[in-house]
């Protein structure tokens, strides 16, 4: 399950990752879009992950209860480059903590090609924001290794 | 008539699809009526969806509905709601087709969305330049202050240089290095006056001035400047202008000088013009219009919005002298007044720069004549007695010495010594008493607020205690606040006006 703000940048990250594909072009999901990977976790071992692509959200709140249930992972992605997106960050993943207690979560900061690194830092330290991955769906940097690394968590996990 | 149930048919059956599968997911039944589902087919490999089957079976309500589920098979792309319903040994699928009613949705949500990531990103976009334009100004502000202690020295010693024996080459040397440096001078004064007004840190200060000795006083400098050039110089202006009107003095002086400074540079012959103009008077406002123009080179039309622009004039090949910044001042200036420089130009013929500025003027000063003899203005200040004064005028620059000689003798107030040499000021003061002294900043050898500092340790009382009255050029607040902590008495800026000095001499006096 993929959650965060609209415009973060959900649907292009599974792009990256399911078909290695980028476009610049904005285009607004709604409702959900399933696709589906497989990925290897280790010698002769895979996860298929099915992944959720939710619509964004003003609010995490307003997630449709339907579409969780079932999730055995979340990422919760905001765009480095919007505030908006992430200024609410640790309230929002405590939202999402409480729907899904006990399910894995991976907090990802996207479009980190907009920014320069010594200043993310910064930015990320002056919002309290701890992310596991900063990534970039344009370049690419960083996809992979985030989905593998949740695969293999739902792995340990399952 | 069709009936009600062949409407249904027609309407809703269309759309929604009823698919039974078992627990393992196999499909049992389908009425395929727009995917492509067929009895046989395990549902989780029609679509990745469709592995969310399993997780009805943990629910205790046995039913659950997903909204908005993008479903592409064989080829076909539907948004549909899709009710997944228990049935105890096998599982009702609805799949009801919304791909118009989604579509349209979206296109909601994308204006929507894209308004709101847009005006987010203006205001950051506009966040960040203004932090850098900050950045900037500070940092430009700094520097350039910094700079100027060190180009004092290089003049000092360009001075003491040049009075050293000199054959004449190394005196054409000294020449070109005086002149180089009195170049620097302004660049530096222009470049902290840019980043002054740009950092909003360059505050008017209105006050009520002779706007006609304002007037000669620029007639008198640039008619000196353009003596024995093929050069003339004019000053036109209403009769019916007042007098004396309220405003920042130091700030307009600064926007005609650059404006004139810019119409010589730019003039090998013909003439330049100072032109004021009344365009109205109402209550106790007035608006002027003032146009300096010239039969320079002109400019071409298309570089008519950048010549106002800092820095412009690095960017053109076979520049002149100045970084440009003149009239990027003068844009930032006017900007200040609420004003606005607008600029007229035929290529080879001459350019006319021309800007109204709206002033208060005071009703009771406006009803004196427009000429008021100088004598009558200063019987108002002079104090009783018949006493002449002596003062010690410490002035390098040529031009400034004539101006304060011819003003301070007409009063006929004052014996005037003259020094030109910070080094020199100390022992004059030592051998002469006088009564205040008017003292330049910018001096070879010792600058004026040093002397003064000098001037003010000094054991003997009647040396120490000497008025005095700063003249300088430096218009910043920051400057003279540290002049007057040096000892002066009072600090009067160049372009002097003439009452105003005289007040400050006065009320030194007294």
């Amino acid at each position: 399950m993929i959650l965060g703000h609209f415009g973060v940048g959900k649907t292009s990250l599974i792009r990256r990752f399911v078909e290695n594909s980028f476009s610049d072009k904005y285009q607004v999901t709604i409702g959900v879009h399933i696709s589906k990977k497989v990925v290897e976790v280790g010698p002769e071992e895979s996860v298929s992950l099915i992944i959720w692509d939710l619509e964004g959200t003003d609010e995490v709140q307003m997630i449709r209860q339907a579409y969780l249930l079932g999730t055995h992972g979340v990422v919760f992605v905001f765009d480095i480059s919007r505030p908006s997106t992430f200024q609410d960050l640790n309230r929002d993943l405590r939202i999402v903590a409480d729907k899904m207690p006990e399910t894995p979560l991976v907090v990802v900061g996207n479009k980190k090609d907009l920014a320069i690194e010594d200043e993310l830092q910064i930015l990320l330290d002056d919002n309290d924001i701890k992310a596991d991955y900063l990534t970039s769906a344009k370049t690419g940097d960083d996809v992979n290794e985030m989905f593998t690394h949740l695969a293999m968590l739902l792995n340990g996990h399952s | 008539m069709a009936t009600l149930k062949q409407y249904r048919e027609q309407y809703i059956s269309r759309n929604v699809q009823f698919v039974v599968i078992d627990l393992d997911g196999r499909v049992l039944e389908s009425d395929r009526v727009f995917l492509a589902i067929n009895p046989g087919d395990f549902i989780y490999d029609v679509h990745p969806f469709f592995a969310s089957y399993a997780s009805i079976l943990e629910t205790k309500e046995g039913s659950v509905t997903y909204n908005g589920v993008h479903l592409g098979v064989a080829g076909q792309n539907f948004i549909t709601d899709v009710g997944m319903i228990n049935k105890g040994n096998h599982i009702l699928l609805v799949i009801n087709d919304l791909t118009e009613h989604y579509t349209s949705l979206q296109k909601i949500a994308q204006a929507r969305n894209e308004s709101i990531i847009n005006s987010e990103l203006v205001v950051l976009k506009n966040l960040e330049l203004e932090e850098r334009e900050r950045f900037k100004n500070t940092f430009i502000r700094n520097f350039s202050h910094e700079l100027r202690n060190p180009l004092t020295s290089i003049v000092s010693i360009t001075n003491l240089l040049e009075k050293s024996q000199l054959d004449r080459e190394q005196s054409q040397m000294v020449d070109f290095l005086k002149e180089s440096n009195a170049h620097l001078k302004l660049l530096l004064e222009d470049i902290m006056s840019i980043s002054m007004i740009a950092s909003g840190k360059l505050i008017l200060r209105h006050k009520v001035f002779n706007l006609i000795s304002l007037l000669e006083l620029i007639a008198f400098t640039y008619g000196s400047k353009t003596k024995g050039t093929p050069i003339r110089f004019d000053l036109d202006y209403d009769r019916r202008i007042p007098e004396y009107i309220e405003g920042d003095r130091i700030r307009i002086f600064q926007i005609l000088t650059n404006l004139l400074d810019n119409a010589l540079k730019f003039t090998e012959e013909g003439s330049i013009a100072l032109k004021v103009s009344l365009n109205q008077k109402r209550a106790n406002k007035v608006s002027l219009r003032f146009e300096v123009s010239d039969t320079g080179i002109g400019i071409p039309l298309e570089k008519t919005k950048a010549i106002f622009e800092s820095f412009t004039q690095l960017e053109e090949e076979g520049k002149k002298e100045g970084a440009g910044l003149g009239l990027s001042i003068v844009k930032g200036l006017l900007g200040l007044m609420g004003s606005e420089v607008y600029v007229r130009s035929e290529l080879g013929k001459g350019s006319s720069f021309y800007f109204d500025v709206t002033l208060t003027y005071a009703l009771d000063l406006a009803s004196k004549p427009l000429k008021k003899n100088k004598k009558e203005l200063l019987d108002l200040r002079k104090p009783k007695s018949n006493k002449k004064y002596r003062v010690l005028l410490v002035e390098d620059d040529e031009r400034t010495q004539m101006v304060l000689f011819k003003t301070l003798m007409d009063t006929d107030m004052f014996y005037i010594d003259l020094v030109n040499d910070g080094a020199l000021v100390l022992e004059t003061v030592i051998n002469n008493p006088y009564d205040v002294i008017l003292m330049d900043v910018d001096l070879p050898n010792v600058p004026g607020d040093q002397i003064t500092r000098l001037i003010r340790d000094f054991p003997f009382k009647d040396i120490k205690k000497i008025p005095i009255i700063g003249v300088t050029a430096n218009v910043f607040e920051e400057d003279m606040d540290a002049y007057l902590k040096m000892g002066m008495n009072a600090v009067v800026t160049k372009p002097f006006d003439f009452n105003e000095l005289l007040e400050a001499i006065v009320k030194s006096l007294r």
